[in-house]
């Protein structure tokens, strides 16, 4: 018995720390990857604790759970990489300070150190999605001149 | 138990009892699936989305409509979800909320064909989770249902692709949630580790017997911190303060058309979450039939492995059981009535000053969040001492739910109508709108009097059925700051109505006409003869929400 409750409080303490790492990381990081990094960190840490729980209480309760969360949190990490693109797209920069112009309308925008320029002149044509369902227009230009490999 | 008779079990219970009760929900599956073979077909060039999506919804709405709420609570899918009058009543609403939300869209107009399919594919994935969040029976569907209203949610507010501010809000939303969601799921695992079980009411029974035992104080820690920690998640989903920061930035930079869903569908099911958990932990349940609620309590021997299993009979346990959750029932109930307080008060002040009606309304939303908690913390109170009572608060949170839906609903129609018109949404552009548009003014200063709670008006026999309950409850305090309050958001809707009605109109550019004949006044005026009618005629409706919570509390 001490020896399970001995295991239980080992693995309880990594997931807290884990937890703990992540929680810092997301409130303290700017970069929105290293952000939704740190959150991805947060659920393994409450999956390791899970685990742990799901052995002590002998049942696969908590493993059962622990599946569901990788599942959630891939959904999660999806959505969030989109929407990283997608603002990436708009600004440049993956510098969560960029984007403060949604707030009270008489207050100045909180930043706590100036944000570079993003670099003049960078006007790369990026790749684009075309809806489904319509039939992409081709550019003929390119297909015209794209060496044969 | 063979694995053929495994099989036979598991095939009586999905399609005898399990299957039927969730058709709605899989009538919503469906819809999804043929939203995207359509986009497939059409191409985005018809109205075929929108045709779908009604159909769809119309029909989920109908066989809701038709399903029997059963004698008792009958738990389905291996007790992962409930099936009783309260998740009847609720998918109703939700139901019925995303079709008028519908027709809304569409008068609107707001996904264009090229989006329709992305929007409405977004809307019904949220819905089924908020359906799964209120049948909830077990934490794993608490935390499923909360992920798979919130993930579809940070889409549809940056579904607008173009404009930087919805880019700026989803991220905000997508960052609030993603964090909150995390700490929520913490205080799951704690909660559900120290108990050993996640579903909902094996939990009590277990949560009563370490409340009750003397060696159960070692845990209190654990338990007041996992409390507080799925709290955080709840606070946020239903945006009260300190976890509302993300609600007017969101509103702002969402269109008019997602704001409304955010601000009605989600916070209806996280409150319906939060009654079916609180109450649902605070309650041991005296009728435990179902084979996987006896509560089997494994202690690990010393060759890990072979679990010796002690069961209690559990019937005549259940008045002490009761008592010994007297601790339980009081931290949240004080936990809540903190939150109600404070955002209710909090929401009131920050519309104040607003200019842009998204923030005013936003802020309406918080603070309404806070009246709302305000009956819930009075439930689980009175859950303990007059189970009576306590449902017949639950009865009442369901009819303020009801009539806020179609409060909200007309003030964001009415938004969106105006932005269409104006193509801004400051409230100082709606100046003069009385002198050319005089119905569609009646029809928002119904809305917002409404919204005060103003008699005849809906919003006043839901107010009133909310503060009596929570009075009832011994809550005075809770009852005079909601009273304050109330007299206090008096001024900031008035505003929105003296500055149609009274204000000159602008030099140069004339106010808008919409006239009450046009589809988006029809809208708008049967929403506001909808308020006007409950108000007056509130008797059935409130037999139905009473009714859906006659079932609670077991």
């Amino acid at each position: 018995m001490n020896n399970e409750l001995a295991l239980l409080n080992n693995y309880l303490v990594v997931g807290a720390v884990l937890f703990g790492i992540g929680a810092i990381g997301f409130l303290s990081r700017r970069n929105m990857i290293v952000m939704f990094l740190a959150a991805e960190m947060m659920l393994q840490g409450i999956s390791v604790s899970l685990v742990a729980w799901s052995r002590y209480h002998n049942d696969f309760g908590g493993q059962m759970f622990v599946v569901f969360i990788i599942t959630v949190a891939a959904c999660e990490a999806a959505i969030a990489l989109a929407l990283i693109l997608m603002l990436f797209r708009a600004s440049g920069s993956l510098d969560i300070a960029v984007w403060h112009h949604l707030r009270e309308a008489n207050q100045p925008a909180y930043v706590d150190e100036e944000i570079p320029e993003p670099p003049p002149g960078d006007t790369a044509a990026w790749p684009r999605l075309v809806p489904a369902g319509i039939e992409p227009e081709i550019d003929r230009e390119d297909t015209d001149h794209r060496p044969h490999v | 138990m063979t694995f053929y008779e495994l099989v036979q079990n598991s095939l009586r219970d999905s399609l005898g009892t399990s299957i039927p009760a969730f058709a709605p929900e899989l009538l919503l599956c469906a819809t999804i699936v043929m939203l995207l073979l359509g986009r497939m077909f059409s191409g985005g060039r018809s109205n075929l989305a929108y045709v779908i999506m009604m159909v769809g919804c119309l029909a989920a709405f109908v066989v809701a409509w038709r399903t029997d709420a059963p004698e008792k609570p009958v738990e389905i899918f291996t007790g992962m979800l409930v099936h009783d009058s309260f998740a009847l009543f609720m998918r109703r609403l939700l139901l019925l909320f995303v079709i008028l939300f519908t027709s809304f869209t569409r008068l609107s107009g707001t996904p264009d064909r090229q989006t329709a399919t992305e929007f409405y594919t977004l809307i019904l994935g949220a819905t089924l989770g908020m359906c799964l969040m209120v049948s909830a029976n077990h934490m794993l569907i608490v935390f499923l249902g909360i992920e798979m209203a919130s993930v579809p949610s940070y889409a549809l507010v940056g579904v607008i692709k173009e404009r930087r501010v919805s880019a700026e809000a989803a991220l905000k939303f997508a960052v609030f949630g993603g964090g909150a969601a995390g700490v929520m799921l913490y205080g799951i695992s704690l909660l559900v580790g120290t108990l050993g079980t996640a579903h909902l009411p094996t939990m009590s029974v277990r949560l009563a017997e370490l409340l009750g035992s003397s060696a159960g104080s070692e845990y209190h820690p654990i338990l007041v911190l996992a409390g507080l920690m799925i709290m955080v998640g709840f606070a946020f989903k239903l945006s009260a303060v300190p976890f509302h920061f993300w609600t007017p930035d969101v509103f702002e930079g969402a269109t008019a058309e997602v704001a409304a869903f955010l601000s009605i569908a989600s916070k209806a099911a996280a409150l319906a979450l939060l009654l079916r958990v609180t109450l649902g932990l605070g309650h041991v349940p005296s009728t435990l039939d179902t084979p996987t609620t006896v509560p089997v309590r494994y202690a690990v021997s010393e060759d890990a492995g072979t679990a010796t299993a002690e069961s209690a009979s559990v019937s005549g346990l259940v008045t002490d059981s009761n008592a010994a959750l007297l601790p339980a029932r009081q931290y949240s109930a004080w936990l809540i009535a903190l939150f109600a307080a404070v955002t209710c008060t909090f929401g009131n002040l920050a519309a104040y000053g607003q200019d842009n009606m998204k923030r005013l309304l936003a802020y309406s939303t918080i603070a309404h969040a806070g009246y709302m908690l305000m009956p819930v913390a009075a439930a689980i109170l009175l859950a303990g001492t007059d189970p009576e009572a306590s449902r017949f608060t639950v009865a009442a949170i369901g009819f303020y739910i009801a009539v806020y839906l179609f409060m909200n609903l007309g003030a964001f129609a009415l938004v969106a109508f105006l932005r269409n018109e104006l193509g801004s949404e400051q409230l100082p552009d709606y100046a003069g709108l009385a002198r050319r548009s005089p119905g569609f003014v009646i029809c928002a200063a119904v809305v917002m009097f409404s919204l005060v709670g103003l008699p005849p008006l809906a919003g006043f026999a839901a107010k009133f059925a909310i503060f009596a309950q929570t009075y009832e409850a011994g809550l005075l305090s809770l009852v005079v700051i909601g009273v304050l309050n109330t007299l206090f958001s008096l001024f900031y809707y008035l505003r929105v109505v003296k500055t149609m009605v009274l204000d000159p109109e602008p030099e140069g550019r004339p106010a808008p006409t919409i006239r009450i004949w046009s589809n988006a006044g029809f809208y708008c005026a049967l929403i506001a003869v909808l308020l006007v009618a409950l108000g007056v005629f509130w008797n059935p409706l409130f037999a139905e929400a009473q009714f859906a919570a006659s079932m609670l509390l077991p």
